[in-house]
């Protein structure tokens, strides 16, 4: 399988961690390039560039997290602040940009209404990526 | 070209200036609000189908008008998602019902003679001729939205020209479909009382009773299983059609009340982040993230816009004619846009130029826009010297405007100069 270019989507959640670990264990032998991005959502009432200073506060500090935890494996990483109006066209369409060759996503063991649930942005990344998608989920609580 | 959220007043900031680019995004927010009311306004009427006090009572149908402004006012302060499946699936469906209702109107009801009667009958004088033209600029409500759309859209260059051509043919071919249609079922008199609220219920209406299944099914087909099954099909459509219409309008109406607060929420972004308006109007709300002031601020407004609908049965031709006040303005300086941009920068890269352009000095000028700028500041005059209500809460808004926008700037200059001339302490310990 040809690794030279991953995109990590982080969130915020616990799961990032792990997804930026995996990233850079699978990184390292082929010396990939880590992309670690965070999609602000951007609601259809605000232009598509506008500045939500709190958003991008918080996308900084998950972005240098992941950055720390990256530099622990001995690996840089390279993030991104991305605005959309949903994060899975976001995530996608960077990826495709970027010509990357795997998508990693970790997420938390969830349910709604008792069903197992993947979420929203999840599905549309597994259906619409053109490359490779690993999902890292998170051990049940 | 300037694939960026702020519409015409964007395209003026480049073109132009800061005030010019005030004044069209200060206009192009007047045609928002008077979208808000008016398309909350024709709501109940439609709906009035189903429950006939919100057609006969003028009261109840302006409450329920300021209720689903209020509602989605809230929706999007807490920026609930909406589904684009809905937008578009509604969006499909009325259109279809409306090319159903042509069709239906060509074969059930076209009738030359009592249309040429009809219009040589009521033929208008001048002056209500050019308003009409003038109104009739309420058809093309929401044109301004897809250049909104540019910076989101992939292949701007490609999809935005190709939006603005496929609205203004789908509407003229479709409007003028329905307005032949229209004319030959009822007189003026009867869609201008009668139907002002919900015209295209009332040529459904009319539509239905021309409707007669088993003559027609007879006539048409000399099978009898065939005769059963058009008798079937005919009845059907009789009895659905004006309450599918009632009920597609109602919603289609909604969803258009609802851009018109997108729009709004997205050009007040625009003029505060400029510095053109008070910046607590493009306050973001930190946990709902959207822009909440002025989402409420402009709510308002268009709910107290509804308040003569209590009692005034010109209400909807007052909103009708400030929606083109606005629009009038705001597409006129953006024809006006277009023609400084040819000038200063010519050499723009410019993925699509519309033809018909002539030179000057060099330079090409599209005619079109020339015609544009005719055309608008025809309307805009015809408005503001036939139309009281237009005239005076248009320029009204316009001066209320310009007097913040000049206000507000004279003071940041005003605390800019006072910072820059007062001595620092790092100065004064240095001495």
């Amino acid at each position: 399988m040809r690794l030279e270019k991953i995109l990590v989507a982080v969130s915020g959640k616990d799961a990032d961690e792990e997804a930026v670990k995996l990233a850079c264990g699978l990184a390292k032998k082929p010396k990939a390039k880590i992309y670690v991005v965070y999609v602000v959502e951007v609601k259809r009432s605000l232009p598509l560039d506008a500045v939500i200073e709190s958003e991008i506060a918080k996308a900084e500090k998950i972005l240098a997290r992941a950055e720390e935890i990256a530099s622990d494996k001995d690996y840089e990483v390279e993030t991104a602040v991305i605005q959309g109006r949903d994060a899975g066209p976001a995530i996608v369409d960077e990826a495709m940009e970027r010509e990357v060759d795997l998508i990693l996503i970790g997420f938390t063991y969830k349910k709604r209404f008792g069903v197992f649930n993947l979420g929203r942005v999840i599905p549309y990344v597994l259906e619409e990526a053109p490359c490779r998608v690993l999902l890292c989920r998170e051990p049940m609580a | 070209m300037f694939p960026e959220a702020g519409g015409s007043a964007s395209f003026a900031h480049h073109a132009f200036n800061d005030t010019v680019s005030f004044i069209s995004g200060w206009a192009l927010i007047l045609t928002y609000i008077a979208t808000i009311a008016i398309s909350a306004y024709t709501i109940p009427p439609y709906l009035g189908h189903f429950w006939p006090i919100l057609k006969e009572s003028p009261a109840a149908g302006t409450v329920l008008s300021m209720a689903f402004v209020f509602l989605l006012m809230i929706i999007n302060v807490i920026g609930i998602r909406e589904s684009s499946i809905v937008n578009v699936s509604a969006a499909i469906m009325d259109l279809a019902v409306q090319i159903l209702i042509v069709v239906l109107g060509a074969l059930l009801v076209f009738n030359i003679t009592t249309l040429h009667a009809h219009i040589v009958l009521y033929w208008p004088s001048w002056e209500n001729l050019f308003v009409g033209i003038a109104l009739a600029a309420v058809a093309y409500t929401g044109v301004e939205t897809i250049a909104q759309m540019a910076e989101e859209t992939r292949q701007p260059t490609r999809r935005v020209p190709f939006a603005h051509i496929l609205t203004a043919v789908t509407v003229l071919v479709i409007f003028a479909g329905i307005a032949t249609v229209g004319l030959s079922t009822m007189s003026p008199t009867e869609l201008a009382t009668e139907w002002a609220h919900d015209p295209v219920a009332g040529i459904v209406h009319n539509l239905s009773i021309a409707i007669v299944p088993h003559e027609m099914a007879v006539k048409w087909f000399p099978a009898v299983e065939a005769q059963i099954i058009v008798t079937w099909v005919l009845t059907a459509v009789r009895e659905l059609l004006p309450a599918l219409v009632g009920l597609l309008a109602a919603s289609i109406l909604l969803i258009a009340t609802n851009a018109g607060l997108i729009g709004i929420s997205r050009v007040t972004y625009f003029l505060g982040r400029q510095g053109f308006v008070p910046g607590v109007l493009a306050t973001i709300h930190p946990r709902f993230r959207t822009p909440w002031v002025a989402i409420i601020f402009f709510s308002a407004i268009s709910i107290v816009l509804l308040i003569p609908g209590f009692f005034a049965p010109k209400a909807f031709i007052n909103l009708g004619g400030l929606y083109a006040f606005g629009a009038a303005m705001t597409y006129f300086l953006a024809h006006a846009s277009i023609l400084k941009l040819r000038d200063k920068y010519p050499a723009l890269h410019r993925p699509f130029k519309i033809g018909a352009n002539f030179k000057i000095g060099g330079r090409e000028i599209p005619i079109t826009s020339i015609l544009g700028m005719l055309v608008t500041a025809f309307v805009w005059l015809v408005l503001v010297i036939t139309q009281t209500y237009s005239r005076w809460v248009g320029l009204g808004w316009m001066v209320v405007g310009l007097g913040v926008y000049f206000l507000f700037r004279w003071r940041k200059r005003h605390i800019s100069n006072k910072i820059t001339s007062t001595p620092t302490s790092f100065n004064d310990s240095q001495r």
